[in-house]
C-alpha cells in the first residue's frame, strides 16, 4: 500500500461546516477533545498554542499582504505543519537585513496590508526579496531576490532568461498555493477523487478559504 | 539456485522482461533476471521524495541512479557518463549545450551521421530500475492493422519502409490479453476505428475508459463542424468533416482493480504516480518475483552473450558492482565489482531498444557473420526510431482549467492512416491536461506553473502571457490571485506523435567512451527524414485549423515557440509561409533488431527468436520494423505475452 509522507484530510467533517475546519490526521491524533472543540465552536481552544514572538505575526501578516491568503490559513493557529517557522528561518539566515527591513514594515502596519505590499515594494533592496517570499508560499520553491532582479534588468532585452530554484522540502512542495489559486492542486499530491477533471473546479474561494492544502 | 537448473535467463526487468518472467514463473519454470539498476523500493516515498525535492520534474527525477543532488538540483558530477557504473540518458542532458558532449551524455551522440548527413539529438530517454517504461504514460494503444503493412500499401516512394511478419489478427488475443495484464481502461465501440476490432476472447476493456477532461470537450466541439477544403491538406481519402476526439485507452485504472486504486487525477503520470492508479512494470515484476522459482540479480549488467560451436547462446557474461552514491558531497564513492557468469537454456534480452543492441554489439565473436551475435543481417543496432513529438500550446477562449486529471485523457486517432502515408509521415495526436507545465517558451526558461506566476509577480513576460504587465512592477494580493486564475485556467497544449521511416543509418553503434564499468556507451547517429518532417508539417497544420477553430481571433492565442538555439529545430514551408518547427522525443525508442521472415534483413522472427541463435530471444519495441504512431508499450506487451508463450513450451 502507498504511504505518502503527508496528512490525510479527515473525512469526519461533514459538508456542511466551514471547509476551514478541515482537520488533519495529525491533529485528531494530537487531541480528540481539542478537535470536537474546534468544530463546535469555531476556534481552537487558545491553551494549546504558545504565543507567537512579534517577529513571527509580522511575518504572517507580510506573508499575508504579498500573497493575498490570509494569515489564518497560511499559518493556522494549530500549525501542524509549521511551514511558517521554516520559511521564517530559511529567510532570516539568507537575507537578514532586508527581512528585518520588511518585518519593520509589517509590524508599523499591522491591519494596513496595501501598504505592507507598497512599502515593500518602495525598499529597492527589500522589493525583491518580497517576491521570493510570495514564491516560497505559492511554489515551497526559494528563487534568490537577485535572480527575479536580473530578469528584471533584462526584461526588454533577453526574454529567455533561465533562472533556477530550490525546493525547499518536500513538504513546501505539497503545500503550495499557487495550485491552489489556479483551482488544482500539486502535481502529484492531491485528495480528489476519481472523475473530478469532468467538471468545473468548485470556486476558488472554496481552494484559497481552506486550511487543507488540497482542493476538490 | 544452481546454475545448470536454471531454464531462462532474462536481461532486463522492464515491460517485455518483467510480463516474460511472471508469463514463465506461473508454469513453474526457473527464471533469473540480471537488472542493471537497483532494487525496487519497498515504499514508493523513496520514489516520491526524490521528486517533490527536484528542482526540475522531469521523467528520471524519482528513479536511480539519483540526477539531483540534496538540494535537488541537477549534479554533473553524479550524472559524470564516465563514472556511473550503469548510467543512463536524461532530458537533463538534451540541451544545446550537452545531447553531443559526451562529457555531460551518457549517450554519445553524433552531430554527423556515417552517410554524411547531419545528425540531430535522439530525444528520448530511459531508466534502468524496471525499465524505461516506468516513467510512462500509461497510454495502452493498439496498431492499427495497415501499420503492420507499410512497404505493401505505402512502400513504393519510401522504400525503407517494410512490412511487419505479422499482421493484426495474428496479435489481436494477446493485445487482449496484454490489456487484461495491464489493466487497461477504454470502451471498445469508442476504440474500433481504421480496422481495429477486438476478438472473441476480449471484446472489451477490462475497465471502462476514463472520462474526458475540459480540454478534450473544448478540442472536441472546435472539430465537430469542418469543410471538405479546411481538411484537404490531410490528404485523407475524403476530407473529414468532423475528426473525433476519442478516450485514449490507458492502463490507468477507472475502478480499482487487481488490489489497485482507480485513478485519483494526481496529474503526474510521468514521472510517476503516487497511488500506482498507473500500471507500471514494477506491478508484474513483484508478481513474478513473489514466485520461488524467479530470481532477480540487482546491479547486474550483462556485458558479453557468449555463443559455442554449435551456434546457441552457453551462458551470459555480467559484472555485479556496488556504489556509494552521496548525494550530499556528490560522490560515487567505494565502487565494488565482481565479475561472473550464468547458464541457462534460454536467453532473453530485454533492456530496450538501445542497450539490447549495444550488449549484442558487445558480444564479439570472430567465428560468426559480422563478428557480433545475432548479427548475420548486420541490421543489429540500424533503423533506430522514436516518435517525433510535435507540440503546440496556446490560450484557449473558454476556462478549461489544466493542472487536473491525468496528464491525457484524449486524443486524435483517426488521422493516422490513409492514403496520403505513401508522402508523408502519420500523426496521431493527443491533448495535455497538464497546461504548459513542459512546454512553456519551448522549455528554456524553465516550467509552469512557475514561469507565469513569475512573469506577474515579478513584471516581467517569459511566458508570452504578461505583455501589458512587462514593466518591471509585480501584482500583489488580491490583483496576483486574479491574474494568475485567470491566466491559467485557459492554459491547454496538443501534441503530435509522428511516424518515421526505418532509415539504416540511424544507428547504435558502439562509443569508445566508456561507463563507469569501462563498458563501451552506446553511440548515436540519428535524423529525422524528409518523410517525418513533412509529418510533422501537416501537424502544424492540423495545430492551425484546430487553434482556428477553437480560439478567439481578436487575441493572440497561439503561443507556440522554439527555443532560440533548440537543436532538434528545422525549417519548413507551412502554407507559402516559411516556419520553424522542432521535435521532441516521445520515448519510444524502437527498431535496432527487427522482426521479419528474411535473416538477411532482420534479426528475429515474429516469435522474436534469434534467426541466427536458437536459444536467443531478443524481445521489446527493437523488433519493430516500423513504428506507427501508436505508443508502443501494449505491442510490446502482447509480443511478451506470444514469446512467453513459445518459450515455455520450449523448457
Amino acid at each position: 500500500m502507498i504511504k505518502l509522507d503527508r496528512e490525510e484530510p479527515t473525512r469526519a467533517v461533514p459538508d456542511t461546516l466551514d471547509r476551514s475546519l478541515y482537520l488533519t490526521r495529525r491533529t485528531v491524533l494530537a487531541g480528540a477533545a481539542a478537535a470536537t472543540a474546534a468544530v463546535t465552536i469555531g476556534t481552537e481552544p487558545a491553551d494549546a498554542l504558545a504565543p507567537l514572538s512579534d517577529d513571527m505575526v509580522a511575518f504572517k501578516n507580510l506573508s499575508a499582504a504579498l500573497t493575498g491568503i490570509s494569515a489564518d490559513k497560511l499559518a493556522p493557529v494549530t500549525d501542524a505543519l509549521e511551514l511558517k517557522q521554516d520559511y521564517f528561518t530559511w529567510v532570516m539566515d539568507r537575507k537578514p537585513d532586508q527581512f528585518k527591513a520588511l518585518l519593520q514594515i509589517a509590524k508599523a502596519n499591522p491591519t494596513a496590508l496595501q501598504t505592507i505590499v507598497d512599502q515593500s515594494q518602495a525598499n529597492g533592496d527589500a522589493k525583491f526579496l518580497a517576491r521570493s517570499i510570495v514564491l516560497m508560499w505559492y511554489l515551497g520553491a526559494w528563487y534568490e531576490p537577485d535572480d527575479l532582479k536580473r530578469l528584471v534588468a533584462a526584461r526588454s532585452a533577453e526574454q529567455s532568461l533561465f533562472i533556477s530554484h530550490t525546493v525547499i522540502s518536500s513538504k513546501a512542495y505539497t503545500q503550495g498555493w499557487l495550485w491552489r489559486v489556479i483551482q488544482a492542486h500539486p502535481m502529484g499530491y492531491s485528495d480528489m477523487q476519481f472523475g473530478y477533471w469532468t467538471r468545473k473546479p468548485e470556486p476558488i474561494e472554496d481552494f484559497i478559504s481552506r486550511t487543507s492544502p488540497k482542493g476538490t | 539456485m544452481a546454475n545448470d537448473d536454471i531454464d531462462v535467463v532474462i536481461v532486463g526487468s522492464g515491460f517485455a522482461g518483467a510480463l516474460i518472467a511472471n508469463e514463465l514463473a506461473k508454469q513453474g519454470k526457473r527464471v533469473v533476471i540480471l537488472e542493471a539498476g537497483g532494487k525496487i523500493p519497498t515504499d514508493i516515498n523513496d520514489y516520491m521524495g526524490r521528486f517533490y525535492k527536484a528542482s526540475a520534474k522531469v521523467p528520471e527525477a524519482p528513479y536511480t541512479p539519483a540526477i539531483f543532488d540534496a538540494d535537488g538540483q541537477f549534479s554533473p558530477e553524479l550524472n559524470n557518463p564516465a563514472t556511473v557504473p550503469a548510467g543512463r540518458p536524461t532530458v537533463m542532458t538534451l540541451g544545446a549545450d550537452a545531447w553531443s558532449n559526451p562529457q555531460k551524455s551518457y549517450l554519445v551522440q553524433q552531430q554527423k551521421r556515417e552517410d554524411g548527413q547531419p545528425g540531430t539529438p535522439f530525444a528520448s530517454t530511459y531508466e534502468r530500475v524496471a525499465g524505461g517504461t516506468s516513467h510512462w504514460l500509461g497510454t495502452s494503444l493498439r496498431l492499427v492493422p495497415n501499420d503492420f503493412r507499410m512497404k505493401t500499401l505505402y512502400g513504393k516512394s519510401e522504400p525503407d519502409f517494410v512490412d511487419w511478419p505479422i499482421g493484426y489478427d495474428d496479435l489481436v488475443d494477446w493485445y487482449g490479453k496484454a490489456e487484461a495484464e495491464l489493466g487497461v481502461s477504454a470502451d471498445a465501440e469508442d476504440q474500433k476505428f481504421l480496422g481495429i476490432f477486438f476478438s472473441r476472447n476480449f471484446p472489451a476493456y477490462p475497465m471502462p475508459r476514463i472520462p474526458e477532461s475540459l480540454t478534450d470537450g473544448a478540442i472536441r466541439r472546435a472539430l465537430k463542424n469542418l469543410s471538405p477544403t479546411e481538411t484537404a491538406f490531410l490528404g485523407m481519402k475524403s476530407p473529414p468533416t468532423e475528426i473525433s476526439v476519442r478516450g485514449l485507452p490507458a492502463a490507468r485504472n477507472s475502478q480499482p482493480y487487481r488490489n489497485r486504486r482507480a485513478c485519483a487525477g494526481n496529474t503526474n503520470c510521468i514521472p510517476i504516480c503516487p497511488i500506482q492508479a498507473k500500471y507500471d512494470p514494477t506491478i508484474t515484476l513483484n508478481d513474478a518475483l513473489n514466485h520461488r522459482n524467479v530470481t532477480m540479480m540487482t546491479h547486474t549488467v550483462a556485458s558479453e552473450v557468449v555463443v559455442d560451436g554449435n551456434g546457441r547462446v552457453s551462458e551470459i557474461k555480467y559484472i555485479r558492482y556496488s556504489v556509494d552514491t552521496d548525494i550530499k558531497t556528490k560522490t560515487l564513492q567505494n565502487l565494488q565489482r565482481v565479475e561472473g557468469s550464468i547458464k541457462a537454456k534460454i536467453f532473453v534480452l530485454a533492456a530496450n531498444a538501445i542497450e539490447t543492441a549495444r550488449l549484442l554489439l558487445m558480444s564479439k565473436n570472430d567465428a560468426l557473420p559480422n563478428k557480433t551475435v545475432a548479427n548475420r543481417s548486420g541490421m543489429v543496432g540500424r533503423h533506430l526510431m522514436d516518435h517525433p513529438y510535435y507540440v503546440a500550446w496556446g490560450v484557449a477562449k473558454e476556462q478549461v482549467f489544466p493542472y487536473r486529471g491525468p496528464l491525457i485523457t484524449s486524443g486524435i486517432g483517426d488521422l493516422c492512416d490513409g492514403p496520403f502515408r505513401d508522402k508523408r509521415g502519420a500523426f496521431r495526436m493527443d491533448i495535455g491536461n497538464e497546461g504548459w507545465n513542459f512546454v512553456i517558451a519551448g522549455g528554456a526558461v524553465g516550467a509552469d506553473p512557475d514561469v507565469t506566476a513569475i512573469d506577474f509577480l515579478n513584471g516581467v513576460n517569459r511566458s508570452g502571457l504578461n505583455t501589458d504587465g512587462n514593466t518591471g512592477n509585480g501584482l500583489f494580493g488580491q490583483s496576483l490571485i486574479t491574474a494568475l486564475n485567470s491566466t491559467f485556467s485557459h492554459q491547454f497544449r496538443v501534441g503530435f506523435l509522428v511516424e518515421q521511416t526505418p532509415d539504416p543509418h540511424n544507428r547504435v553503434t558502439l562509443s569508445d567512451e566508456t561507463d563507469g564499468l569501462g563498458l563501451q556507451r552506446p553511440k548515436l547517429a540519428y535524423n529525422i527524414s524528409p518523410y517525418a518532417k513533412r509529418g510533422i508539417v501537416a501537424a502544424k497544420q492540423m495545430q492551425d485549423l484546430l487553434f482556428r477553430k477553437m480560439g478567439a481571433t481578436e487575441k493572440k492565442f497561439d503561443f507556440t515557440t522554439v527555443a532560440k538555439d533548440d537543436p532538434t529545430q528545422f525549417d519548413a514551408q507551412v502554407g507559402g509561409k516559411s516556419v520553424t518547427l522542432n521535435y521532441m522525443g516521445a520515448g519510444h525508442i524502437m527498431g535496432t533488431y527487427r522482426m521479419g521472415t528474411d535473416p538477411t534483413q532482420s534479426v528475429v522472427d515474429s516469435f522474436q527468436r534469434s534467426h541466427d541463435h536458437d536459444n536467443l530471444y531478443l524481445v521489446g519495441s527493437g523488433t519493430f520494423p516500423t513504428g506507427g504512431t501508436a505508443n508502443p508499450t501494449l505491442t510490446i506487451a502482447a509480443l511478451a505475452l506470444r514469446t512467453a508463450e513459445r518459450i515455455a513450451k520450449r523448457v
